[in-house]
């Protein structure tokens, strides 16, 4: 495993990607933003992700695939979701289905990082991650 | 001369005075006339049917008693006039009678007694009619005439009794002289009376016949006036407001116009339907905008959800400009700044169509595009669609004529039909809507269709009927169907369903095309017709 901290973003707004790659690699991570949800599938059967964020609900894949993919090949990974805030039953579905946490728009950047924090301290690699949550 | 033309000064001014009174009685004329044309309803008289049929009843009255006094009257002449033809008949028979046994008695074939009764007999008659012949010729004569005819008979009998000699003869023949012109003078009486009764008889007859004739046609006059009741006044306007009725049925909003000279209970009752209708489409609205209200509800849920997106964009964006405004180019803070322009617009547009939708508006009629109606109500849907994964397939024939509606009472038909179809439509599923010329001319037709489970037989009959619905409590109204169809109806078109078992159901939305020019179409109103 390399010394970075891996995390892939997926969304299908360019935005979120756009903004948020730029507020985690302060944090010291890696990030893979995505905003095709069948690239990132193919990404993640490529690689295993320390992290994987990504929004519940998009055009033709859900999150729940995603979260489900990730959950096939990789035990480590922790899978952090992004819902709105009228889907809080899909979010709880998501979570017995073994998501990490999630995480409801509109949200902060700083959310996103404690919840990543919050990730890296669960697989023991706060270390990887250099700067603190403003 | 000076004389002449002093007169003649007097009399043109005095010509010029009488101008001048007769033009301002004119112009005084002209302006009441105009006081009364500029209060409207004052130009048609009100002449109710009530008292229409009160009119009828006294003038029948009236007729009646008129032609039954005049009958009498006529009747009683005539029955006048006969007693005298008989009395006539009776006079010259009588007459007749008492010369004929004169002249036997006369020649010495009967004996006197015979002439005597009759004469007694006649003078009977004559005494007990005396004021009748009054009435038709001098009758100061005749009693004296007769009892002067008794007389001589007397004489002429005791003469009888003398024996025969010059003197006695030539006193017959005195006598006898006598008695024949006294029987002429009678007989002539008779003559007269009998013409004179005749005459009376046939005046009367001919008056009889006149008052017949007026009769009758009075009678016809009086029928012209209870058909022009019955049939100008009653039963056609009855028909008229039963085919009105009919149409209101059908759904299409038309005027009522009693189309007649004279207020009367069918003006009160047209005011009073046009009341009706008036209030009908005031609860019609109340009912629309309410359910219209409900598809908002349901389609907040999917804005909310949408909004979500550039708001957390906005969220993002906003933040790491704060955190990392020091360490940015100015290109990079420009971008920043653009996208959260960009999503503002986006959420802007997002609510607007909902606001621009839910806002209760004043029903305006004009020329419209089918297919934008169809668009814009698929973007208010949208994000709801999103919400349920289900997509929409939007086909649009091209050159499609334009229509006459009401663009927010058409897009909450098509919105309706969009929002049942998707309720039926499983997660990743799809519906059809098709937007084309209609098999008949001068008809564009919108078609909703969805691939569910299809409508049963049995509740297919109720589907449009209000406050029919198959949802669960909370979730349907029952309204939607209903209000559309009666927007459509408004609109001049119908709406119609096919359905298949475990195949899905189309709704068939019907609408006539516009045929007046873009343009001018604006001012005019042609769904709103007049009847």
């Amino acid at each position: 495993m390399s010394g970075e901290f891996e995390v892939l973003l997926l969304d299908d707004e360019p935005i979120v990607g756009k903004r948020l790659k730029p507020a985690l690699e302060k944090l010291g991570c890696e990030v893979d933003v995505f905003t095709d949800p069948k690239e990132a599938l193919k990404r993640l059967s490529e690689k295993n992700f320390d992290v994987v964020v990504t929004d519940i609900r998009m055009e033709d894949v859900d999150g729940l695939d995603v979260l489900e993919a990730v959950m096939s090949k990789s035990t480590t990974t922790k899978v952090i979701m992004i819902t709105g805030y009228a889907m809080m039953e899909l979010a709880q579905q998501a979570l017995s289905k073994g998501a990490f946490d999630f995480i409801a728009k509109p949200f902060k950047p700083d959310d996103l990082r404690s919840v990543i924090i919050k990730a890296a301290e669960v697989l023991g690699k706060t270390d990887m991650l250099k700067g603190a949550v403003k | 001369m000076m004389l002449f033309q002093n007169c003649l000064d007097k009399w043109y001014n005095c010509a010029l005075k009488r101008l001048k009174t007769l033009l301002d009685k004119k112009i005084e004329k002209i302006e009441s006339q105009n006081n009364l044309t500029g209060d409207d309803t004052s130009i048609t008289q009100r002449f109710t049917v009530r008292s229409h049929i009160y009119m009828v009843f006294v003038i029948s009255v009236i007729l009646s008693c008129a032609i039954t006094a005049a009958l009498g009257v006529t009747v009683y002449l005539i029955t006048r006039d006969m007693k005298y033809v008989n009395l006539a008949n009776t006079y010259i028979l009588l007459s007749n009678k008492a010369m004929f046994h004169e002249r036997n008695f006369v020649a010495g074939w009967e004996d006197i007694k015979e002439s005597k009764e009759s004469i007694k007999a006649f003078e009977m008659v004559v005494f007990e009619r005396y004021n009748d012949f009054g009435n038709f010729f001098d009758n100061s004569r005749l009693i004296s005439n007769i009892e002067k005819y008794g007389r001589l008979l007397d004489d002429l009998t005791e003469i009888n009794t003398f024996p025969p000699s010059e003197q006695t003869n030539a006193k017959v023949v005195k006598i006898r002289n006598e008695l024949h012109q006294l029987s002429d003078e009678i007989s002539n009486y008779g003559k007269l009376f009998s013409e004179r009764t005749g005459h009376t008889m046939r005046k009367d007859m001919f008056l009889f016949k006149i008052v017949f004739v007026l009769a009758t046609f009075f009678l016809f006059l009086f029928m012209l006036f209870i058909v022009h009741l019955l049939i100008y006044r009653v039963l056609r306007t009855m028909s008229r407001i039963v085919q009105y009725a009919k149409h209101l049925s059908t759904g299409q909003q038309i005027k009522f116009m009693p189309g007649k000279v004279y207020q009367d209970e069918f003006s009160d009752l047209a005011s009073a339907l046009e009341q009706m209708m008036k209030e009908f489409d005031r609860q019609q609205n109340i009912i629309s905008q309410s359910h219209k209200l409900r598809a908002v509800g349901t389609l907040t849920a999917g804005v909310a959800h949408e909004l979500n997106n550039p708001i957390n964009n906005i969220t993002l964006t906003a933040h790491m400009l704060l955190e990392d405004y020091h360490d940015l180019d100015e290109d990079e803070r420009l971008d920043m700044i653009k996208d959260l322009i960009d999503e503002a617009d986006r959420s802007r547009t997002i609510v607007r169509n909902l606001l621009d939708f839910a806002r209760e508006s004043e029903s305006i009629m004009e020329p419209i595009g089918i297919s934008d109606v169809v668009t814009e109500t698929l973007k208010l849907a949208g994000n709801q669609l999103k919400l349920n994964g289900v997509h929409a397939d939007l086909t649009i024939a091209p050159n499609l004529p334009r229509i006459h509606g009401d663009r927010q009472q058409l897009e909450q038909v098509f919105l309706n039909l969009i929002l049942n179809a998707l309720d039926v439509t499983m997660k990743g599923g799809q519906i059809r809507i098709d937007v084309e010329r209609g098999d008949e001319p001068n008809f564009v037709v919108v078609k909703v269709a969805d691939f569910g489970n299809g409508i049963p037989d049995h509740i297919l009959h109720h589907i449009f009927d209000p406050f029919f619905t198959t949802k669960s409590k909370g979730k349907g109204t029952g309204l939607g169907l209903s209000v559309s169809q009666g927007i459509i109806a408004k609109h001049g078109g119908q709406i119609t369903v096919s359905t298949k078992q475990k195949r899905g159901t189309t709704f068939t939305v019907k609408l006539p095309i516009t045929t007046i020019p873009a343009d001018i179409g604006g001012n005019m109103d042609s769904a709103h017709g007049s009847f």
